[in-house]
Formats: C-alpha cells, structure tokens, sequence
C-alpha cells in the first residue's frame, strides 16, 4: 500500500521505496499513539501521500518530464486488457498536476472514499469531487485522443 | 462503475516493493533505535554522574554574569548623575558671577548720579 502509492505517484523505484522506507520509520516511532488498526490503515495512507508530495517537490521532480504529446503512438487500436494501453494509462496519470494525481491514486488504487481523501489530504469534499471528476475527464479525453478508443 | 473506471483500477493495481524491502526497512528501524538508545545514554550520563555538578557551575556563571551587569548599570547611572551635577554647579557659578558684574555695573551708575532705567 505504502511503496505502492509512492509508486505510482513518483513513477520512480528507488524514490517509492526511500519514502516508503521514511513512512514505516514514522510509525515505528508513533506506533504508542495508534489506537487501532483502521487508524494505522488510515495513517499510513496519509503519511504516504504527504511524504510523496515532499519527495517530488524536494527533488523538483516534475509531473511532466514526458509531455502528453510525447507518448509514443500505438501501432493500432488497443483492446481493454492490453498490458500496453494499462502502461499508457499509467504514464498518462504520472502526468497529472500532484494533487489530482493523488487524488487518482488514492480513489482507484485505494478504493478510498471522497471524505477519507479529504481527510487524507486535508482538503475540503467539494475540491476532492471537483479535482476527480477534472482528472476523469481529462484522462479520458487524453486515453481517446492517443490511443484511439472509446473509452 | 464503468469501464473507463475499471481501467484505472487496473492501471493503478497495487505494486509489490522490491525484494528485500522489509530487511531494509527494519535495518533502518534499528538503527534508528540504536541512534535513539546513544543518545538517550547520554542524557543519562548528563543527569546522574557530573551533569548535577555541571548545572550548578553554570548556574553560578549566570548569577556572576547578571550581578556584574546589574552592578555595571549602577555604576554608569550614578557616573551620568555625577556629571550632571557638575554641570549644574557649573551653571550656577557662571550665572551667580554674570549677576555680580550686572550689580556692579548698577552700583557705578548710581553712584554716578544717573537715572536708572
């Protein structure tokens, strides 16, 4: 869960595992404080998403290293469970500004809730709905556009 | 959900850290032990052998520090005061000495004969 947000919020190995690594260190040293396991579920995801937004930002790790218009072309039409159109769809949220792209994260990879995102992110319910329902549509626009399929 | 939203699930499915993730990470947490542990060690060292001894002399260093700076402010007040009594007696020469010559100069007139004015 913990290296797996890092993961695909960083879209970099060895950055996921040095922020997860910081994470389970924080809860080593807090773990008196938890009181239950739903609390260290939700802690870590917290953690994990803040120390992720630190980590780009420290490092000046940009979300678009890659433009969209720098994502290679696909040969043809793609089906829905081709490993090459997951991949694209992947470096299509890697490009995502940092709070949408957590917000992606935390609601597809997560299974999280709009109020529990809120929370995790400390952002108000309307901004957490506003910024998903933005980032669908402009992923889907995008998923459209290069890979030539409804989606 | 629809088929768009079973993309992104599938798109953003869990990934497993690398091996050896977990060794790394409780080497990592013990060494932060270790690290907490030392420095805990000399908290101990500081309060329960000469750190008692130590707290005192620094005590003593802080009064000696502010009884030298309260003695030193003492000393500039009554100094200015000093000086602002000097000049004082000072002034009071030069204006009883300049109300002398003015007595003078009126007695000279007097006795000259002229009219005061």
């Amino acid at each position: 869960m913990v290296f797996s947000i890092a993961y695909h919020f960083l879209h970099n190995a060895a950055g996921a595992e040095e922020v997860a690594q910081d994470v389970f260190l924080e809860l080593f040293k807090r773990l008196g404080t938890l009181e239950s396991r739903e609390h260290v579920t939700f802690w870590l995801r917290r953690v994990a998403c803040h120390r992720s937004i630190d980590h780009a930002r420290r490092n000046k790790i940009a979300a678009a290293e890659v433009s969209w218009d720098q994502l290679p072309e696909p040969s043809g039409p793609a089906s829905e469970n081709d490993p090459m159109r997951t991949r694209r769809l992947q470096q299509m949220i890697a490009r995502l500004p940092e709070k949408m792209r957590m917000v992606v994260i935390l609601r597809y990879q997560e299974d999280a809730g709009l109020e529990e995102i809120a929370d995790m992110m400390k952002i108000p319910l309307n901004t957490v709905k506003s910024t998903l329902h933005r980032a669908h549509a402009m992923l889907r626009a995008k998923a459209e556009q290069a890979m030539g399929v409804k989606a | 959900m629809n088929p768009f939203d079973e993309e992104l699930k599938r798109a953003l499915q869990r990934v497993d850290p690398p091996a050896g993730f977990a060794d790394r990470v409780l080497a990592r947490t013990a060494r932060a032990e270790r690290k907490n542990h030392a420095s805990a060690s000399k908290w101990t060292w500081f309060f329960g052998m000469g750190g008692l001894r130590w707290a005192a002399a620094c005590a003593l260093c802080v009064l000696l520090a502010a009884s030298g700076a309260i003695y030193e402010h003492d000393l500039q007040q009554r100094r200015r005061g000093e000086a602002a009594k000097e000049q004082l007696m000072l002034a009071l020469r030069i204006t009883g000495s300049k109300l002398q010559i003015a007595e003078q100069s009126l007695q000279e007139l007097d006795s000259a004969g002229q009219p005061r004015r």
